[in-house]
């Protein structure tokens, strides 16, 4: 694996899968120079430079939406969409598609846990004083 | 983009209606909570963790960029609460600084403990400026390979730009050739520059554009 500033910068956003998490993190502990590159992009991005990576990352520019995500479950799509749709769950790893589809692919919904309902509705009277206050 | 429905939703939440409050959380409590589940175990702390981001987004309702998708401002406010839950444990990135040949670190650990909350936006209008241009540029270019069912070439250039790989690493992936992959890198370069000088901006601000790769 070649860890180039565009890796590293996947690393910081926790995008990598676990195995290539892990090979990242023992070079920049091995490696002085790989080490100073994550401290400067790291300090770049907090003075709000970013690249086209974590912006693409940030923004989800290229997630299906969550509609076509419940017609990939069905695989009621273009098949060349649903190997696209396949490759950006699986192979990038896209971790808000993959949160997105188990949500839909979960078919017991929290509501109908009483607890979680309970805690959902005080969730919701607590929140309503963050409300604007109605025109 | 945000879609119509959205944007309506978003309004009627700023004139104070609980009902789209409600129906909001009701639509994104499911899939974040998984996102967050997805990097830590403790599922109180992942249910802590999705209402302060509702909270956050429900505080800043009015400051709301209608540009932006609901679903990526509350991913992106959830994933900087995460990151910073991590970095208080002292476990975000568990790289610390090489060592030496006895075992002892050669500098302090690379997080600054004093670093604060991750922020989004910390730079200038002009910088905001230079991300939204390439914002605009990277969807204009999606769209147009995703319309042109040119997904080859959209896998080339995620691997590359999203995943950070090489081309070399990317070709292997997707059992094509080097100089493929390098077409491709080449052509979304030149798209996004096109795009950049067509709103009259530089694309020298994003010196990765000018990075050829190491292959």
């Amino acid at each position: 694996m070649t860890i180039t500033k565009a890796t590293l910068d996947a690393f910081i956003d926790d995008h990598l899968n676990e195995q290539d998490s892990i090979r990242v993190e023992k070079a920049v502990r091995e490696s002085q120079e790989l080490n100073t590159l994550l401290k400067s992009i790291i300090a770049s991005r907090d003075m709000g430079d970013h690249s086209i990576g974590a912006i693409w990352r940030r923004e989800h520019l290229s997630c299906p939406t969550r509609e076509e995500l419940s017609s990939y479950k069905e695989e009621a799509l273009d098949p060349q969409r649903i190997d696209y749709i396949k490759f950006h769950l699986e192979t990038v790893g896209c971790k808000a598609c993959k949160a997105n589809l188990s949500d839909l692919i979960c078919t017991k919904n929290s509501l109908t846990n009483p607890d979680a309902n309970e805690k959902h509705q005080q969730f919701l009277e607590n929140s309503k004083i963050l409300l604007p206050k109605k025109v | 983009m945000v879609s119509l429905d959205e944007n309506m939703l978003v309004k009627k939440i700023q004139k104070g209606d609980q009902l789209a409050w409600s129906d909001l959380v009701l639509r994104y409590e499911g899939r974040l909570t998984n996102y967050a589940q997805g990097k830590i175990k403790d599922h109180a702390s992942c249910q802590d963790l999705v209402q302060e981001s509702f909270l956050g987004f429900l505080a800043n309702i009015n400051n709301f960029d209608a540009s932006r998708s609901i679903q990526s401002y509350l991913f992106g406010i959830l994933s900087n609460k995460i990151t910073d839950l991590l970095r208080s444990y002292g476990r975000l990135r568990t790289v610390e600084t090489p060592v030496d040949s006895s075992g002892n670190q050669k500098s302090s650990p690379y997080i600054d403990p004093a670093m604060g909350a991750s922020t989004w936006y910390r730079g200038d209008e002009k910088k905001k400026l230079e991300n939204d241009a390439l914002i605009k540029g990277l969807r204009l270019l999606i769209n147009q390979l995703v319309q042109r069912k040119d997904y080859l070439k959209l896998k080339s250039i995620e691997l590359i730009f999203v995943n950070g790989l090489s081309n070399l690493e990317a070709a292997n992936i997707l059992g094509i050739d080097n100089k493929t992959v390098a077409s491709h890198r080449h052509y979304a370069n030149n798209f996004i520059i096109d795009n950049l000088k067509k709103m009259n901006l530089s694309p020298s601000v994003f010196p990765h554009l000018s990075e050829q790769d190491q292959d």
